[in-house]
């Protein structure tokens, strides 16, 4: 659990490079009003999460506080260590991909500024270690992306960025509630994340707390049926950001559960509303999934499935009183960090691929895509091992296996939409090298650093992973998932198309509403400027003030 | 009915005392200064006189914490309930330097725009301006340092009658409107006050409220002479539904005006209801008109909000803003519950009230004066028409999305600090009704920030048309005071003990008798 | 204090209060500007008149009556003055301005309803 390191002790050594490994992108940020700077963005972007990876590397137990007023607390744990490491390592490839992809160009530029930003928010939210601290990275990594969000700047892409903040913001309303309940209930007026998680049992609002962490953290990791900004703002955003913001940033509300559920206590019900939400969004996103056409669109609704996956392991924990769970649906949310991170920037190689020439990258696309659903001795495979336990061997077990024949069909899916947007055009033509080399690499690391992280982030042996039972536990999903896409494709050549956003008309009816409420409310205040309604309403409340002391005192 | 003795006045002049009478002087000497040096050295003189202020200002301040108790001047050496008495506790004292700072910045922000011009068709403007700046600086610290319910009715008078021609200083017709029917509704205000003070002065023989305090009972009286006042200033706060007047006032004025305006000018009135509610009436009558006033506060939070939503015009969406944020204020009344062992001033409500009142000061004047470059810049101030302008002048869109980041409460800034103290009393004291208001207003306010800084930030369509350059001092001017509310968001989140000083048992005024022996 | 008894004091204080209703009663009810200043006079009038009333009751010691109220009543008369002279400036400014405007008169008599007093065209609240 992430609590045992965190209380009391003052600044160390590490914890001050942690520090600075934070502050280094925001100091990247104030130097791009320098023209100089502006001129090598590139590299800048590159090179702005290196010290964070490298404190996550060798930084374990580091431990800030922020003397003086400003409240400031880090602490990084093995989850924490392990997220942001991977996090950085992503957030370098994408600025690696980013200005070959953008062929240098204005773009780079206009993302620089909310590309810092939203990194070092993304970087620092796996590694807060009190609740305000806490609260300001995730309201930094969720806003700043809603630059990176809007960046092609034409009118759907504002209306995705409109949407995307619309449910930022409301997520971190809900956060808000959830954190003052939980510092209210707080032993000793304690903010640090561990104390105010260990003080929740005994709160008197412990489900109206859990309530709003659910609804927080389920906006950012787009738990149906608060999803609707995923797929829009997925679609909106160019392809470098698009890939950290789907490895990365989403990671913010995998974070959040991990560290503010009470695991050690456990909550029954809470977890299996949990579980409950997590399950139907993994269905849910798989189902819409295919009926998509756009592959960005294809993965956003992977995303939603994969983290619906996540919060069913969360959630089984916390009924259970899994005191591991975290740490196995952390480790979960590595590989999906690098997988998606890795397909995103894959859209990108193989659009700019000629369709005689896509096979070196594409067939790593394929490992990568049926990886997340669990392909044998790939790091999904592990993910997979990794969450079997907590999952358990009853009904949840049984959907999350199903679950992977989902995936496996989605997969499918994008790989044949991904396959048809090679170049036609030009036949040979051949992806720049940079975004190959870059591709490459976060595909191998989707499928090897998982093999380096499961023992020491889980405990499981890695000879767990090639025993018979494992592989075949990986191969059976898939091949029933493969025989459905076949035969869907057979029964079904038209699939039904189901605009990105699905539900979102439903919320037409509700704007109606609001633009009805607030054409009142102006009306409202027309009335209230005329001088009669203004001096009656000025004597009626002295009347009413008179009174109300009147009764108060009488009483 | 027995007409009840006051008592006399439990202390004398402290040592300080002196810089109270200079806080409210000095302002009036650099009026009659500019009137008798002639316009071209009126910038001069008031920019001084401001910087004297401002250190007046931060005497006073190191003062009061250095004895740790109240800063007290009699005028005349009288003692109430015949003489006067000038009151510096915490309160007054962070009220004070925040005026100064606010007022010091729009003085720089304007220094050039009101400066002497021979060829300008009103040359009186100018003159007026300064003056009319000087004079609020004066009547606020008047209100913040008044301990007499009739010294503040003058008090709160002067900065009405300041605030009223700032205006309509272009004199252009429809805003001589807005400040008459600014004026009017303030004079509606003013003259039930002082029907109060008369009900009182009836009631109990003084005005000094300090000695109120020891006196007050719980008698219908009371309770229509605190209606009557309460509502009378409500008028001059724009609490909705009272707020008619002070859109079309704030959004026409020139910016450096709005700017004290929306900033200072409305918080001057809320400082006397303050005083009203915590420092007259007995505690024990208190608790539903509390409600109603955070109720009122409550419907200007959404109210306000929503139609802030819909202006066309940045100015406009920003006074209703100001509406809106005026509610949260009153969301202190209930919140701030005393008891035997902490007394209202020291709890979290209370610190998160005031913070919100000092960073929504700032925040709100660092919005107006970028509105007001914005105006420089392109000509207008129509919403629609600000597409790409922040890339033309980011500063002045940075100064506002960081004053808007206040309003809405995201860390780390004042209103951040502000709401979480207030929602976390809300949840302390079990009245979670508050709570969810807080967070509504939270999201609207996300709402119409968002609404001018995405199409400011994005690509426009068409090049978006430059009618002048911006002055790099005033745009710095904007941004100093948006970090301003930035900065006062790293206060402890806790009871500040500032606020205590002065005030409560240690001042010996809670105390029916303690008069000091 | 004699509460029962019909004195001068009392029939001064109903005096008092029938101005303030009759003046509130204009300054709400009226459209007039310059008729709203005049009613804003007749409360004032009639406030000073409580506190005469109180100077009244509260006399003592010699005194004909208490004589902070009287001061108050002074002072409260200057700023009543100043409010009414910046009052009726601004009217005739603004009536002025309208008929510069070629609309004589009206602008300062007749605000149009639901004014917001705001420049350009683009005023959704109004």
């Amino acid at each position: 659990m992430s609590g045992s390191l965190l209380s009391g002790d003052a600044t160390n050594g590490a914890g001050l490079l942690l520090a600075l490994a934070l502050l280094f992108p925001l100091v990247l940020a104030v130097g791009l009003s320098f023209p100089a700077a502006r001129a090598r963005i590139g590299t800048l972007l590159a090179i702005a999460p290196l010290p964070a990876l490298a404190v996550a590397l060798l930084g374990n137990g580091a431990r800030f506080v922020m003397p003086g007023p400003f409240r400031l607390t880090l602490a990084l744990d093995a989850s924490g260590a392990m997220l942001m490491g991977a996090a950085a390592l992503l957030w370098t490839a994408a600025a690696l991909y980013a200005p070959a992809y953008w062929q240098g160009g204005s773009m780079l530029r206009r993302a620089g500024l909310w590309w810092l930003f939203t990194l070092a928010g993304s970087l620092g939210v796996f590694v807060a270690d009190d609740v305000v601290s806490f609260y300001l990275l995730f309201s930094l990594v969720s806003l700043a992306a809603y630059g990176l969000v809007v960046l092609e700047g034409n009118s759907s892409v504002r209306r995705a960025g409109a949407i995307y903040v619309g449910f930022a913001v409301l997520g971190e309303a809900f956060l808000l509630i959830a954190f003052v309940l939980l510092a209210n209930a707080s032993p000793g007026g304690s903010l640090a994340i561990a104390d105010v998680v260990q003080g929740l049992p005994f709160s008197p609002w412990r489900d109206w707390t859990l309530l709003f962490l659910i609804l927080g953290f389920g906006t950012k990791m787009a738990q149906v049926p608060l999803h609707l900004w995923m797929p829009l703002s997925y679609r909106a955003t160019p392809i470098p950001a698009v890939a950290a913001l789907s490895g990365a940033a989403v990671k913010a509300g995998v974070i959040g559960l991990a560290r503010f559920l009470p695991f050690d206590s456990g909550s029954v019900p809470w977890g299996e509303l949990l579980t409950v939400i997590g399950m139907i969004s993994a269905f849910y996103g798989v189902l819409v999934g295919l009926t998509q056409t756009n592959p960005k669109a294809i993965l956003a609704y992977s995303s939603i499935s994969q983290m619906g996956v996540i919060a069913a392991v969360l959630g089984m924990g916390l009924a259970a009183g899994r005191a591991s769970a975290p740490a196995e649906a952390t480790f979960y949310a590595v590989h999906h960090l690098f997988a998606k991170g890795g397909l995103f920037l894959a859209i990108g190689v193989v659009a700019a691929t000629g369709r005689w020439r896509i096979w070196p990258v594409f067939i790593p696309a394929a490992f990568v895509a049926l990886g997340i659903a669990g392909l044998p001795l790939t790091g999904g495979a592990l993910a997979k091992l990794a969450v079997k336990d907590a999952l358990g061997y009853g009904l949840v077990g049984t959907l999350g296996k199903l679950s992977a024949i989902a995936s496996t069909v989605l997969m499918i899916r994008f790989l044949t939409v991904l396959r048809g947007t090679a170049r036609t055009d030009a036949g040979e033509a051949l992806a720049p090298l940079t975004l190959r080399l870059v591709w490459w690499g976060v595909a191998a690391l989707a499928v090897l650093a998982p093999w380096i992280l499961l023992t020491p982030a889980t405990g499981y042996p890695l000879s767990d992973a090639v025993s018979p039972s494992t592989l075949f536990d990986g191969i059976w999903p898939l091949a029933i998932g493969g025989l459905l896409a076949i035969g869907g494709r057979r029964l079904l050549p038209n699939p039904p198309r189901i605009p990105p956003g699905d539900i979102l008309a439903l919320l037409r009816p509700v704007g109606r509403l609001a633009g009805a409420a607030s054409v009142a409310i102006e009306r409202t205040e027309a009335r209230l400027r005329e001088w009669p309604i203004a001096g009656a309403i000025f004597l009626g409340l002295v009347l009413a003030f008179s009174i109300a002391m009147y009764l108060a005192g009488s009483s | 009915m027995t007409t009840p003795l006051a008592l006399p006045f439990p202390a004398d002049t402290t040592p300080g005392g002196f810089l109270l009478v200079l806080a409210i002087l000095v302002p009036i000497i650099g009026i009659l200064l500019i009137w008798t040096l002639g316009s071209r050295r009126t910038e001069l003189v008031a920019l001084t006189t401001l910087a004297i202020g401002a250190a007046i200002a931060l005497a006073i301040l190191t003062e009061l914490t250095g004895t740790g108790s109240a800063v007290i001047y009699l005028v005349g050496g009288w003692r109430p309930p015949l003489g006067l008495a000038l009151r510096a506790d915490g309160l007054s004292v962070v009220l004070i330097v925040l005026t100064a700072i606010v007022i010091g910045a729009v003085g720089i922000f304007a220094k050039g725009q009101f400066g002497y011009d021979p060829d300008a068709p009103e040359k009186r403007a100018p003159t007026v301006f300064w003056t009319l700046l000087l004079g609020i600086s004066g009547a606020l610290n008047l209100i913040f340092l008044g301990d007499d319910l009739f010294n503040l009715f003058v008090a709160i008078e002067l900065v009405t009658f300041t605030a009223v021609p700032l205006v309509c200083l272009d004199g252009k017709a429809e805003t001589m409107r807005a400040a008459l029917r600014y004026l009017l509704f303030a004079l509606l205000g003013s003259v039930m006050y002082l029907l109060g003070v008369a009900l009182i002065y009836s009631g109990y023989g003084t005005l000094d409220i300090a000695l109120l305090k020891s006196v007050a009972r719980v008698e219908p009286l009371l309770f229509i002479a605190i209606a009557l006042m309460t509502v009378g200033l409500l008028a001059k706060t724009a609490l909705f539904p009272l707020h008619i007047w002070l859109p079309a006032a704030h959004a026409g004025a020139p910016a450096a005006a709005s700017a004290v305006l929306s900033a200072l000018v409305v918080k001057g009135s809320f400082f006397i209801i303050l005083r009203l509610w915590f420092d007259i009436l007995p505690a024990e009558a208190t608790g539903l008109g509390a409600q109603m006033l955070a109720g009122l506060g409550a419907l200007a939070i959404l109210f306000g909000s929503v139609i802030a939503i819909c202006q066309a015009r940045l100015k406009l969406l920003i006074a209703y803003s100001t509406v809106a944020q005026i509610g949260y204020l009153f969301l202190m009344f209930p919140l701030a519950t005393g008891s035997e062992a902490t007394p209202a001033f020291a709890s979290i409500a209370w610190t998160g009230g005031i913070l919100q009142l000092a960073s929504h000061a700032f925040a709100k004047a660092a919005m107006f004066l970028a509105a007001g470059l914005v105006y420089d810049a392109f000509g207008h101030d129509r919403i629609s028409g600000l597409a790409g302008a922040g890339r033309v002048i980011p500063i002045t869109f940075i100064a506002f999305g960081l004053g808007g980041m206040s309003l809405m409460g995201l860390p780390p800034s004042g209103g951040f600090s502000a709401k979480w103290l207030m929602l976390n009393a809300s949840v302390g004291e079990g009245q979670w009704w508050w709570a969810a208001v807080i967070l509504c207003g939270g999201l609207l306010a996300a709402g119409y920030v968002f609404r001018v800084l995405v199409p400011a930030m994005a690509r426009p369509l068409a090049r978006i048309k430059v009618k002048g350059p911006v002055s790099r001092r005033r745009e710095l001017v904007a941004l100093a005071l948006a970090i301003m509310a930035l900065l006062i968001g790293f206060v402890p989140l806790e009871p500040a003990p500032l606020l205590g000083i002065g005030r409560g048992a240690e001042a010996g005024l809670l105390v029916p008798g303690g008069l000091a022996p | 204090m004699t509460g029962a008894t019909f004195d001068t004091a009392t029939l001064y204080g109903l005096c008092g209060a029938a101005l303030v209703g009759i003046g509130l009663f204009g300054l709400v009810l009226d459209p007039k500007p310059i008729r709203k200043i005049l009613a804003f006079n007749l409360v004032g009038a009639g406030v000073f008149l409580v506190f005469g009333v109180i100077a009244r009751r509260g006399a003592a010691a010699g005194f004909g009556g208490d004589p902070v109220p009287q001061a108050l009543v002074i002072t409260g008369i200057v700023v009543a003055f100043s409010a009414t002279a910046l009052a009726v400036t601004l009217v005739q400014r603004l009536s002025s301005a309208a008929t510069d405007a070629g609309q004589p008169g009206q602008a300062a008599s007749v605000p149009p309803k639901g004014e917001t007093g705001t420049p350009g065209q683009g005023d959704a609240a109004s």
